[in-house]
């Protein structure tokens, strides 16, 4: 059985339960943009990306300086028999347009990040350094002493990565992706709201909106139920419509009421997997593949996936979509010098891919991915390894980025500057609300829908205009 | 309704891994979960003790208890009901992980380095020792290893003896299991502490903190103060900071491989439990948490000292015993059923129905713990009653291991089924046991899962975090690949391994509101709904049984009624 979408619409507020809390104020009447289309990609680096060994310093003094603070993980780097190297020679420098914002400080990717480079280079990416959560401006002093507030639960990586999806440890119901979502569904920009928030990467509360509900997908198209599209069960019954039928009403729960909560959410989980995932195969079935190769890694198959969803937009009827990506092992207490690097490959390739497929598809403008990560980590080393730190250093990518500048600040690669919280944890400079307002503002929503979902917004200096 | 049809003498047939280990350990294997066991005589309640359970509540109490109800293990429970299954449990010999593999080198056969994906399935369908096995399950939850770290994907043998660990103290001491755990050498290579190294000036060095937070962190206290009951105390105080953390990062240095040298790679001792060499050390002052180690205190005193004061703290009680709880019976237990079970840990012993005790009588017993947990007013109360916020998803793990004991498989060796070498993507299972995404297993203990009926509720559902649209889907289509027994070998053949015995229901299929009596029992302890029920009757009738094909229509009906109520919401959750 086929459904319309305007079932699927009607559907969809039944399942959300969005009655039972007072809406963040989103009002269709004052929407902001949903004209063209835009989509947000979050790619998520689980387990905290190693920010100094990301954007490293490359002016001999301050380099030499890094060198001998990382004094045992760049023996690792010099020994290391995979190849990977951190030699100043071999860094990849970078040349933003704001260098003078830095004085005679340079910086510079590292080798295997070639793609990311170019990208930055041609002024598709810009990096927003410092990021992190904050609840208010926080410096060494203020941080010791404790006259500021300090974000809660630091160092712990469910805590963070909650924090960084929806500005608070774990527990939080709304994303600020999810309610980015919310507000263009208010303002009616999407014919089917099922296919506004995706992921590939499995549930996250970034997606998480009030009205919104994320929908998974893998790289091959949504999973069938075989016993719905090619049944082997039913035996001498197969020619029965009616056990057909009863089948598929089992399958998708249909009528299904249930007063036990945990047998509710099952019931919905089975009804949602087949309503929705027909549609959406049955709307990309005839799809043409993209040309633009990608690369065989996981993050180059979810940003294939996502690839593939953007260019059957118009078919899914979508006109703002957020998506989310992630892949891990970035938790590096050990082993950095061979584990990191290659991590780094597959992110600069997949990346790069990407945004050759939104070119491909004539939508580079209307497409910015941007990475986000637990925390950074510790400039000084365990002996191979680095331990948990605060802020850490964004790429944001995208035809409308404003591109080729490192935004924001980048404190020394030096233990007990300003914004060190120790061991050259970084204080961040920029919160998560200054990194996700511009993002937002980008996506169509105007200033009061912006301060609805980014409550501290206001407690900081205006964010970087990086888009 | 008879249960006791159940083959006699049908012995499962365990692979020749567990069959050597075994013999090899002189232990006898407990065969038959029947009421004939020799022994149980003794465990015939005394006079005047608690009476027989239904079959559902025997059930029910065996999905909540182990990997899930053979029609044996029903009548075992229906006869002696609760004590006297738990009592038969704690005195069944242990399923063994090592032994078997090093038995294998003795003998020359190499041993695979997938075995980690295979043993545990075995043990989840076939091990005798369910209730133990079924806490190593849950320990396996919170005391996190998982052999997709590089470092562990080709160790099995250190794998092995890992399981071993956690077998070895499922019903015994936490204070013990942290320590046995702590020198591991498959815990050691996950958080990284292996061959960690005191702090060193010149190049600015210092010890790697990975697990001396998450010790705390996921171990022991967690992040915030708690009362015993498990809620969090006022003012929302967090547990440790970073000083914390850099002052335990000192304790775990210094340990390594048993071997004459700090920096050996001997594959020979990989499996065994790490020693400590003092030089490397750190022999600063160590302060944590309040405590301060003396500066020039050995590795081994340190770490005990370290361990002893984690133990010590007030939260370990409710931490543990609420995520207890959670893998086996709720996933919102109320406080006071958090407190009485968070008393049994501190107590120590918890006396059964039957009027007899369980535990040693020290601080942390989990045997003890582990009977308050299923034997509370709140785990055994009627679930036709219970709130609505009561019980949790099953997770997939589980719903599957229950289909194979309910319908006796008694081959199980997963190295021969290809479709259980992977079951962590979302087309399968989405999960598998020690093969966990990272330390913080697959689901967080807080986890309250958005735009549900208990998100809106703000209850937490850990299952659900692995829960969606595409995982539900992989779910139905291995349920049905297998409940049909079409599931291939590592040839692609269809293979020997995990094959159900329907007889009972092949025989009940010409009459289905009796079959389905028989599988609501089996599978839903007496909870399937009426709407469920209709519908697969109504399915069922639609489904001719022919004078031809009357056996393969018979199957027809009973894998269908079998992957209906399999795939049903009353099957999926748990209350």
């Amino acid at each position: 059985m086929k459904l319309s979408r305007r079932h699927i619409l009607r559907g969809g507020a039944a399942m959300a339960g969005a009655g039972f809390l007072p809406r963040l104020g989103f009002d269709a009447a004052r929407a902001a943009d949903t004209n063209g289309y835009r989509a947000l990609v979050c790619v998520f680096f689980k387990g905290g990306m190693d920010g100094h060994d990301l954007l490293l310093p490359y002016d001999e003094t301050s380099y030499n300086r890094y060198r001998e603070i990382r004094a045992p993980l760049m023996s690792s780097y010099d020994r290391n028999e995979a190849g990977a190297r951190r030699t100043r020679n071999e860094l990849l420098e970078l040349s933003p347009a704001n260098a003078g914002d830095f004085g005679s400080r340079r910086f510079a990717l590292p080798p295997e990040m070639a793609g990311l480079h170019e990208l930055f280079t041609d002024g598709h990416a810009a990096i927003v350094a410092n990021t992190g959560p904050l609840l208010e401006t926080i410096n060494r002093t203020s941080f010791r002493d404790r006259s500021a507030l300090r974000p809660p639960r630091l160092g712990s990586h469910n805590d963070q990565q909650s924090t960084w999806m929806a500005l608070a440890p774990e527990g939080q119901r709304f994303g600020w992706g999810g309610l980015f979502a919310d507000a263009q569904i208010a303002a009616n920009a999407n014919e089917v709201r099922a296919f506004t928030a995706i992921s590939v990467a499995g549930n996250e509360v970034f997606l998480s909106g009030q009205d919104v509900q994320q929908y998974q997908v893998t790289g091959r198209g949504a999973n069938t139920v075989q016993e719905l599209t090619r049944p082997q069960l039913l035996g001498s019954g197969r020619n029965s419509e009616r056990a057909q039928q009863l089948l598929d009403e089992h399958f998708r729960a249909s009528g299904t009421t249930r007063s036990n909560l945990f047998e509710r959410d099952m019931a919905t989980v089975a009804r949602r997997s087949i309503e929705i995932n027909t549609l959406f195969n049955d709307s990309t079935v005839n799809a043409p593949p993209l040309l633009t190769p990608f690369p065989d890694s996981r993050l180059g198959g979810q940003l294939q996936s996502i690839a593939q969803v953007i260019d059957s937009r118009t078919i899914l009827g979508a006109k703002r979509q957020i998506f989310f990506a992630s892949i891990g092992g970035f938790d590096t207490h050990s082993n950095q010098a061979n584990s990191l690097p290659g991590r780094q490959r597959e992110i600069s390739e997949a990346i790069s891919a990407f945004y050759a497929a939104t070119e491909e598809m004539g939508v580079a403008q209307d497409v910015t991915l941007f990475t986000a990560s637990d925390f950074g980590r510790t400039l000084t080393v365990n002996g191979d390894g680095t331990d948990h730190g605060w802020g850490g250093h964004q790429f944001v990518v995208g035809g409308g980025v404003n591109g080729g500048r490192i935004f924001g600040d980048v404190p020394p690669a030096e233990v007990d500057h300003d914004w060190d919280s120790g061991r050259g944890r970084l204080i961040p400079t920029t919160s998560i609300e200054q990194f996700a307002a511009p993002l937002g503002r980008w996506f169509g929503l105007n200033e009061s829908e912006i301060l609805s979902t980014l409550p501290l917004l206001n407690q900081f200096d205006p964010a970087p205009v990086f888009i | 309704m008879v249960w006791g049809s159940l083959e006699r003498g049908q012995q499962p047939r365990r692979s020749n891994r567990v069959s050597l280990a075994l013999l090899a350990t002189g232990l006898l294997a407990a065969g038959c979960n029947s009421a004939e066991d020799s022994g149980v005589a003794a465990l015939l309640a005394p006079e005047g003790s608690v009476g027989a359970q239904s079959s559902n509540e025997a059930s029910r109490f065996l999905v909540q208890a182990s990997f899930g109800p053979t029609p044996g293990d029903i009548e075992f429970v229906e006869n002696l009901s609760y004590s006297g299954w738990i009592e038969s449990q704690l005195g069944m010999p242990m399923t063994e992980y090592l032994a078997p593999l090093i038995l294998e080198t003795f003998v020359g056969n190499e041993v695979s380095d997938d075995v980690n994906r295979y043993d545990f399935w075995e043990s989840s369908v076939l091990a005798p020792d369910q209730l133990r096995q079924r806490m190593v399950y849950a320990l396996s939850q919170i005391l996190v290893v998982s052999d997709r770290d590089q470092g562990l994907g080709d160790r099995p043998l250190v794998l092995a003896q890992y399981k071993d660990i956690l077998t070895e103290h499922a019903f015994g001491n936490y204070r013990d299991l942290l320590d046995d755990v702590t020198y591991s050498p498959a815990m050691a290579q996950y958080l990284t502490y292996l061959r960690n190294r005191k702090a060193d000036m010149a190049s600015g060095r210092v010890p790697d903190e990975n697990y001396a937070r998450e010790i705390m962190q996921l171990f022991t206290i967690g992040l915030v103060m708690l009362e015993m009951d498990g809620t969090p105390s006022p003012g929302d105080i967090e547990t440790y900071d970073n000083e914390d953390v850099k002052g335990l990062a000192k304790v775990f240095t210094g340990i390594s491989y048993q071997s004459d040298e700090f920096f050996n790679n001997d594959e020979e001792v990989e499996h065994l439990p790490l020693i400590t060499f003092n030089e490397q050390h750190s022999q600063e002052e160590k302060t944590f948490l309040g405590l301060t180690i003396p500066a020039n205190t050995d590795a081994d005193t340190s770490i005990q000292m370290a361990l002893d004061h984690l133990f010590a703290h007030p939260n370990l009680a409710p931490f543990i015993s609420r995520q207890l709880i959670q893998r086996f019976i709720t996933s919102n237990p109320s406080p006071d059923y958090v407190r009485r079970v968070a008393q049994a840990f501190e107590r120590g012993s918890y006396q059964l129905p039957n009027g007899r005790d369980v535990g040693e009588g020290r601080r942390g017993d989990l045997a003890a713990t582990l009977c308050a947990v299923l034997l509370d007013p709140e785990a055994r109360q009627d679930p036709l009653t219970a709130p609505s916020d009561f019980g949790k998803v099953r997770e997939p793990v589980l719903r599957f291991a229950h289909w194979a004991r309910a319908f006796r498989v008694t081959s199980a060796d997963a190295s021969k089924e290809r479709m259980l070498r992977d079951t962590t993507g979302t087309g399968n299972l989405s999960q598998q046991p020690f093969r966990s995404p990272s330390v913080f297993n697959f689901y967080r203990p807080g986890y309250i899962a958005p735009s549900t009926a208990t998100g809106d509720a703000n209850i937490t559902a850990p299952e659900l975090q692995i829960v969606s649209e595409a995982s539900h889907v992989g779910y139905v289509n291995f349920m049905s690949d297998f409940i049909r027994d079409d599931t291939p070998d590592q040839n692609g053949a269809t293979g020997d391994e995990f094959r159900p015995n329907y007889t009972e229901e092949l025989a009940l299929a010409d009459r289905p509101a009796e079959l389905l009596d028989r599988l609501d029992t089996l599978l839903t302890y007496g909870l399937m709904a009426d709407e469920t029920r209709d519908r697969i009757i109504a399915v069922l009738n639609e489904i001719p049984i022919g004078e031809d094909n009357d056996e393969e229509d018979r199957e027809t009906r009973v894998h269908t009624a079998v992957l209906m109520l399999t795939t049903s919401p009353e099957y999926m959750a748990q209350r």
